[in-house]
């Protein structure tokens, strides 16, 4: 850790280290932080954003393929519940998570293909289903099920998106990670 | 409680219409029951609210030398413009194509975001499908799409061959993307059957129409046709002159005709009644006439399969513009599933005129993308401004404590406030002002402005100040500087502090007590804010040397016009303690 920090945010404390399974083709930036004491499983071509915080101190945590988790977010949050369970979260493939998202830990679901947006919080044990998108600074309380293709927008509404577009978005997220790929520099064995 | 940011609101004097144009001319405001008429301004009264503007928003008329308020000014439109694709849109188009953007520019209907025209990719052919052409190219379509909700046009069926024109393309377009025909184009398939002639094209196009939906449009333009024609001919042979042309109830005879049916009695034609009485109704589909269709036994099933949430809200139907291509009110929206894109209003850049003397007070350029203003005269460089901060002053326990903003006031205890009056304009000013010795309202409170009458220097340039400043160091230091002590010394009759073109005095408040005796209502909203009004009277003289350059004979030099304004405020200082 170099000495000098520039940032005006409190600084990072850090927690035991986790085992780790990932993938050979991942990109995980230096300044991501995994702590915890369960297994964190990150598979192929997924892209961690620096300063992305992974906690599997409540449970494992399990991240699939090609998906993106920005700057600031929080997987594993332990929220007011405050339960360990077997499996804090679980990302389906082509999941993208937004900047400054906070997914809490507690057996939560996020279906293939969905877009958490910008600052949103998802409570402990929610289930998202495929292909939803929430907009910025959705929250979600805990338990909640979400069905697949749902948008939730505004103030909490909820509609079914019916534009068929999954295929392409997926499509979209892997020209994405390919750009990120050059762009990130990674650094897997920090973490192993 | 909310803590309150101490505030000015200034009155606009058009709230006394009868000063409304001439410079006011007030009592002297040293007696408290100010006003001409009225009783002392009363900020709680329900009409004050409506007249009371900050700064910011008022403006001032340079010839009437009067404040003007965004209620009393008079409004003309510059430009309209669309907010989406900033383009201009002349006001002759407006008449013809209505306040709406014509263009590409549209908000989801469900959550009023823009809408954005893509393309939608086909998937591409079988191949197993033997195609004769393989060189065909894939016809792109086009939809409009929200980003933040992800509401397709493809929803509503609807698709687009051409990226642009969206507007054009969509009138021609139902829900479902069955095709309707717009105005013109009926016209002129009329026009080309009329040219082929005789009576069995005639029919044939009678009967073309009727089997047809008829929406909304072609309803209102035969039925106008119907009636145009019907009123046609009660007219016919009336004085000979119909063959002149259609004059239809605009002929100078009919006219009079009519007029003496209501003014006549005896004297009216017996001919005319008869005329007037050969209208009739519409009968046909052809001249307008449709039939109800009383049967909603489908939408009440379709209702009751679905959600609350599926059908429209209200402000949703209100905001769709009037679907031409549905049958009148048989086509009313019910469900989110029918709600088409709204196109947006257009939006308008004003210029306000003084409603007096009709000088322009704010003219904005004509240009959408500039935010220049040509004339602005704005009250802010007339009037001086007033800012309002709590002083606490060192009791006999003990240093000062820091005053916090916006921080409750003890009652039956008399705080300190520092008005500063800042000069905007290049002539010293005088100040009067005046305060009632008790504010009204259920609670009054006790106010003492200590300095009632002062004078601020003029708004001179800095450079200027500080040249000036080099002469007399000494003497205005000691005046300026906040020091140790002045703060002691709250006298009456003196300014607390002077600046170039600013001067700050003391206002000792003694806020009242809330308790409520009994049988008396409960506190209602907002009424422990304290707020005191304020008359302020300035005077200043203007060099009336340039303005009139055709004056007499006799003038050699500068004449020191004097002039003054008058005008309530309101001060809100805080709010006071409960219990």
């Amino acid at each position: 850790m170099s000495s000098k920090r520039h940032s005006i945010l409190p600084a990072v404390s850090a927690g035991p280290k986790p085992p780790v399974h990932f993938s050979s083709s991942i990109t995980i930036a230096d300044s991501a932080l995994l702590t915890g004491t369960n297994l964190i499983t990150i598979s192929s071509e997924s892209v961690i954003h620096p300063r992305a915080k992974l906690d599997s101190l409540a449970g494992r945590i399990t991240i699939g393929r090609r998906c993106v988790v920005h700057e600031r977010t929080m997987l594993g949050a332990i929220g007011t519940s405050g339960k360990v369970t077997e499996q804090a979260v679980t990302l389906g493939d082509y999941v993208t998570v937004e900047v400054a998202a906070s997914i809490e830990a507690g057996n939560t679901i996020i279906g293939e293909g969905t877009t958490i947006g910008v600052g949103s919080k998802i409570g402990a044990g929610a289930v998202i289903g495929k292909h939803c998108t929430l907009t910025p600074h959705t929250e979600i309380p805990a338990g909640e099920v979400v069905p697949d293709f749902t948008v939730i927008y505004s103030n909490g509404m909820r509609r079914i998106d019916k534009r068929g577009v999954a295929d392409l978005k997926n499509k979209g997220q892997a020209r994405q990670i390919e750009v990120l790929r050059r762009m990130i520099p990674t650094n897997p064995a920090k973490f192993a | 409680m909310a803590p309150l940011n101490p505030y000015t609101y200034i009155q606009c004097p058009c709230s006394d219409s009868a000063s409304l144009g001439r410079p006011s001319d007030p009592t002297s405001p040293a007696s408290a029951d100010g006003d001409e008429e009225d009783n002392t301004f009363d900020p709680r009264a329900p009409r004050a609210n409506f007249s009371l503007y900050p700064l910011e928003y008022l403006l001032y008329c340079e010839d009437c030398h009067q404040i003007r308020c965004p209620r009393c000014i008079a409004e003309e439109i510059a430009t309209y413009f669309c907010p989406s694709c900033l383009f201009e849109v002349p006001s002759s188009n407006l008449k013809s194509e209505g306040n709406r953007c014509t263009r590409s520019c549209f908000q989801c209907p469900i959550c009023i975001g823009p809408l954005s025209v893509t393309s939608i990719e086909m998937p591409p052919s079988d191949p197993n499908l033997l195609a004769p052409d393989r060189a065909a190219t894939p016809h792109t379509t086009y939809s409009l799409i929200c980003s933040y909700c992800n509401w397709s046009s493809t929803e509503i069926g609807i698709q687009f061959d051409k990226p642009n024109s969206i507007h054009a393309q969509l009138a021609k377009i139902r829900n479902g993307g069955a095709s309707r025909l717009t105005a013109k184009e009926r016209k002129e398939r009329r026009k080309e059957l009329s040219h082929r002639g005789g009576e069995a094209a005639a029919a044939a196009a009678s009967e073309a129409a009727a089997g047809q939906d008829v929406d909304l449009e072609t309803q209102f333009a035969n039925l106008k046709l119907f009636y145009t024609s019907q009123l046609a001919d009660p007219n016919a042979g009336d004085t000979g002159f119909s063959s002149l042309g259609d004059l239809g109830f605009s002929s100078p005879s009919s006219l009079s005709r009519i007029m003496n049916l209501y003014t006549g009695g005896k004297l009216h034609d017996p001919r005319a009644k008869s005329k007037l009485g050969a209208m009739r109704e519409a009968v046909t589909a052809d001249e307008g006439l449709l039939e109800a269709d009383l049967d909603e036994s489908s939408l009440i099933a379709q209702l009751h399969q679905s959600d609350f949430l599926d059908t429209a809200s209200s402000t949703q139907i209100c905001s769709q513009p009037p679907n031409l291509g549905e049958p009148h009110l048989h086509g009313a929206v019910r469900f989110n599933s029918s709600l088409r894109p709204v196109p947006y209003l257009l939006r308008t850049k004003r210029s306000k005129r003084c409603p007096a003397c009709r000088h322009i007070v704010s003219k904005p350029e004509a240009k959408v993308l500039t935010t220049r203003f040509r004339i602005r005269l704005v009250a802010g460089s007339y009037i001086p401004s007033i800012s309002i901060r709590r002083l606490n002053l060192p009791g006999p326990n003990g240093p000062a404590a820091p005053a916090i903003l916006g921080d409750l006031l003890e009652p039956l205890k008399p705080v300190h406030f520092v008005l500063t009056f800042k000069n905007p304009i290049f002539e010293s000013l005088k100040v009067t002002l005046g305060a009632p010795a008790k504010t009204p309202g259920r609670f009054p409170s006790k106010v003492t402005v200590l300095c009632p009458q002062f004078d601020i220097d003029a708004n001179t340039d800095v450079w200027d100040e500080a040249l000036k400043d080099n002469d007399r160091e000494s003497s205005s230091r000691s005046r300026r500087r906040a020091g140790t002590e002045s703060q002691f010394q709250v006298e009456v009759g003196k300014i607390w502090e002077r600046g170039r073109n600013w001067v700050s005095i003391i206002v000792e408040i003694v806020p009242a007590s809330l308790k409520l005796e009994a049988g008396q209502d409960a506190l209602r909203e907002d009424e422990d804010v304290l707020e005191i009004p304020m008359f302020v009277r300035i005077e200043w003289e203007v060099e009336n040397g340039g303005e009139d350059a055709a004056s007499g004979p006799g003038r050699d030099k500068d004449q020191q016009e004097k002039r003054e304004l008058a005008y309530w405020c309101v001060l809100g200082l805080g709010r006071i303690k409960q219990g």
